[in-house]
């Protein structure tokens, strides 16, 4: 039972969130309900994206935290060329074309500049950032057209277009992951970067890639944002690179790389969407959301040390039980013995 | 050699040029490798050896030369272009990812599946006779465990020609006659071997060319039966080496020997069970027994890194119930433990940061830098400490220099007894040498020493009394007539008993 929550965080998250469920279900009734799952979705859109793109940086043992100005960034140059009159699959793709940019120059300066992610990434927090405000020229984009709303509205089950597309994405990553062997390079590089290199794999443009594909989700994230606000607001994204790197905690991806799957970011994001509902739903104060969210995340990650410790203890012990099984068998007392007798 | 028919060659190196800056390390190397050929290459710290071999397996690039493979050339500096034309290099320091699974890190980079390569690393781990779980995770893997990992990377790409160096380093006997037996199989394929080691022995055993190099040139090329172990050592180091294998106990006699420093009784722990043994002052107590007998975590245990489960142990006729490291270094029972990249060395830190930072908590508030350079500036003259200065990285210095600066660390602590483990692992002859000296003169200084060592060689040459760890337990005690034969009757008695 413990081994299954250590091994697997998406078990132990499911059933924190199952006890939770419960307890708020009790005490107010309604909230269990078809409607709510479908907020907590769509809520999760953008978080997911973020976190998913973190996730696959994370996993090479590096971190981005400019995702947030990236969202921004993307997000005001599709709002920028709708009001400018481009068409929504132009704007859309003016959108991610900056978006992999972004995420290109992180991986450029990281992978073949040798720059520490961290520096890097928090260099282009600022920069992205102040791109967006130069372009915008620090006012809200606002009277975005209709046909970008219609993309974040409900085509029955409360799903969107966009919530397909951000599912049809997380079973993409999950796929190329888990069973290609690019996927594997990810892990590989995170896990320890000299031998992946020396085992043949192309560790700088691994690195490179999950840079892009990071940009590319933050872009996709700054278009839901757009499409479910219908403004942008020139503070879009900010913040949500942090609570996207809570997430990959949660879910049970390494800081130091090499381990984590995307089941458990994916928990995670549902995880921590479903308390701001339901705290919303319970008619908690809104100020109250980041305490009690921070909170939650520590006793999980607290529990969750402790079954690790009780894990690693008892591996230890039956590694070692080996030692004391029985007396050691007689061949070897005679050979000593021999010895003895032969000085 | 260069004359020889070119059909059967399957490396070649032709004037190979490296420097770093301006300090040059490869002057004009040349090599060919024959198939089938076991060829070994030896070279003391610095001679360029390890260079040598990044060279040629792709991972640094020549200033010039060139480097051939099966015939085809190495273009560009890449260990995935090396191992294409058909080279492995099996690194001494086995590279693991250690949340992946022993099969994953076997596959790596190859374009076949983990799960379709699965009954062909099976076999190669049936036929090398060792016990592998390909499914544990190579984190719970030990240093031997990681050296086979990498033999079978190296052997599952079907290479030409493999790098193997100091490959037995961390191996048992029992295992590294196993491997001699699949290097004489891969032999007998075509596959060529550099192999490197230090252990002339070995060499011996299953070399058939050697080549010496010394500060980046070729000193001595050619057949191996042509040259005597003196040759061979005098071409490696030109420095005078006190007679490598003869034993040297005229410095101290068995009179200096004094009062009981550190008697353990029925120590059990992690590992081992039920351990009793006396050390005294001025004594070297030599503590053999093959990889994963239980010494290491006896030592462990010993310094307070482990629980204990049961026993006690006398230090200077007083108990120590509460053992921590910190505890031990300040009563004076010091330990070097065996892996010095891993627990050993501060790698990114300064030299005599190293030296001072088993007696960090006793520093005053302030530091006094310029102190703690005189002080290792001591250990620097006294040991033959090789670097640029007390403010190198340790990183930068070569294994038998770490080593020595490891165990200026021990000395800096003042230690009455000093536990040493495997204090020889990857030193070449000269280093090696070095250290013995320095163990004996501390002996004679009346530190009480227990050696670590799987290597019987080392023991018989040191130790005043041995005694055996088998499979956890204790195997047995010599007090005179110490030989080779001798304790791996011990060592192995039980362990074949269990492999058979």
């Amino acid at each position: 039972m413990l081994d299954l929550f250590a091994r697997n965080r998406v078990a132990t998250l499911i059933v924190v969130l199952a006890v939770a469920y419960a307890a708020i279900g009790a005490v107010a009734p309604g909230y269990l309900s078809g409607a709510t799952a479908s907020v907590v979705i769509s809520n999760s859109l953008v978080l997911m994206l973020i976190s998913l793109g973190t996730m696959i940086v994370i996993l090479t043992r590096n971190i981005d935290v400019s995702s947030g100005s990236v969202l921004g960034l993307s997000a005001a140059v599709l709002g920028l060329s709708l009001n400018a009159g481009a068409g929504l699959p132009l704007a859309i793709v003016f959108c991610l074309m900056t978006g992999a940019a972004a995420g290109a120059f992180n991986g450029l300066m990281v992978a073949y500049l040798g720059i520490p992610s961290i520096v890097a990434t928090l260099g282009t927090l600022g920069l992205y950032r102040g791109i967006m405000l130069v372009l915008t020229g620090g006012r809200w984009i606002e009277d975005l057209p209709q046909g970008l709303k219609a993309l974040a509205g409900n085509l029955g089950f409360g799903f969107s277009a966009l919530t397909v597309v951000v599912l049809l994405l997380v079973a993409l990553a999950w796929h190329v992951l888990r069973k290609t062997r690019f996927g594997r390079y990810f892990y590989a590089v995170g896990d320890n970067r000299a031998a992946a290199h020396h085992l043949g794999v192309p560790v700088r443009r691994v690195q490179f890639t999950a840079f892009v594909a990071t940009g590319l989700c933050a872009a996709l994230a700054g278009l839901v944002f757009a499409a479910q606000i219908g403004f942008i607001p020139n503070q879009a994204g900010n913040g949500v690179e942090l609570k996207a790197i809570a997430v990959n905690v949660l879910g049970g991806v390494s800081l130091l790389g090499g381990t984590g799957s995307v089941a458990g970011v994916f928990s995670a994001v549902i995880f921590i969407t479903s308390i701001d509902s339901a705290l919303v739903f319970l008619k908690i104060p809104a100020y109250w959301n980041d305490f009690i969210a921070g909170a939650i995340l520590l006793s999980v990650l607290l529990l969750d040390g402790r079954i690790r410790q009780i894990i690693d203890r008892r591996i230890r012990a039956r590694r070692y039980a080996v030692h004391a099984r029985g007396p050691v068998p007689s061949d070897e007392t005679t050979t000593a013995q021999t010895v003895e007798a032969g000085r | 050699m260069t004359d020889q028919a070119a059909t059967g060659r399957v490396a070649q190196l032709t004037d190979i040029w490296k420097s770093y800056g301006a300090v040059p390390v490869l002057k004009g190397v040349s090599l060919a490798l024959q198939a089938g050929e076991v060829h070994a290459l030896l070279g003391g710290n610095g001679a360029g050896k390890s260079s040598l071999m990044k060279i040629m397996s792709g991972v640094i690039a020549a200033n010039s030369g060139a480097i051939e493979i099966n015939g085809r050339p190495l273009t560009q500096a890449s260990p995935a272009h090396a191992q294409e034309l058909g080279l492995y290099l099996v690194p001494q320091e086995a590279h693991i990812l250690p949340n992946q699974s022993v099969l994953e890190n076997i596959c790596l980079g190859l374009s076949a599946s983990p799960r379709a390569l699965r009954p062909r690393v099976a076999q190669l781990v049936a036929e090398l006779a060792v016990s592998l779980d390909l499914d544990a995770q190579a984190a719970a893997l030990e240093i031997a465990e990681r050296q086979i990992v990498e033999i079978l990377r190296g052997l599952v790409r079907d290479a030409r020609v493999l790098i193997l160096d100091e490959p037995t380093s961390a191996l048992t006997p029992f295992e590294t006659n196993a491997l001699f037996q699949r290097v004489r199989k891969l032999q007998a394929q075509g596959v060529g071997i550099f192999f490197i080691s230090h252990k002339l022995r070995e060499i011996r055993e299953i070399c058939r060319t050697i080549s010496v190099l010394r500060d980046g040139v070729i000193v001595l090329s050619g057949s191996l039966d042509s040259y005597s172990d003196a040759e061979i050592i005098d071409a490696m180091s030109r420095v005078q080496i006190t007679e490598a294998s003869g034993k040297d106990r005229t410095g101290r006699k068995v009179s200096q020997i004094g009062q009981p420093r550190l008697s353990v009784r029925g120590l059990s722990g992690e590992g081992f069970r039920n351990i009793s043994l006396d050390v005294r002052a001025g004594e070297i107590l030599g503590l053999a027994g093959v990889v994963g007998a239980g010494r290491t975590e006896f030592a462990e245990t010993l310094f307070g890194l482990r629980p204990q489960t049961a026993g006690s142990v006398v230090f200077d006729g007083a108990e120590m119930k509460k053992r921590s490291p910190r505890v031990c270094i300040d009563r004076g029972l010091v330990y070097l433990p065996e892996d010095r990249q891993q627990h050993g060395l501060f790698l990114e830190a300064p030299l005599f940061w190293n030296v001072s930072s088993y007696l960090v908590h006793r520093l005053p508030f302030f530091l006094r830098p310029g102190a703690e350079r005189k002080v290792f500036e001591t250990f620097r003259s006294s040991m033959g400490i090789k670097c640029t200065g007390p403010g190198q990285e340790a990183r930068g210095l070569s294994g038998g220099n770490q080593q020595k600066v490891l165990l200026a660390k021990c000395l800096s602590a003042r230690p009455k007894v000093l536990i040493l483990d495997e204090p020889t692992r990857g030193v070449d002859v000269a280093a090696r040498n070095d250290i013995y000296d320095l163990i004996r003169k501390l002996a004679a200084e009346g530190v009480a020493i227990i050696l670590i060592s799987s290597d019987f060689d080392e023991i018989e040459q040191l130790a005043d009394r041995v005694e055996v760890m088998a499979f956890g337990q204790s195997g047995g005690a010599l007090t005179d007539n110490i030989s080779v034969d001798a304790i791996a009757r011990l060592a192995f008695g039980a362990s074949e008993a269990r492999h058979a």
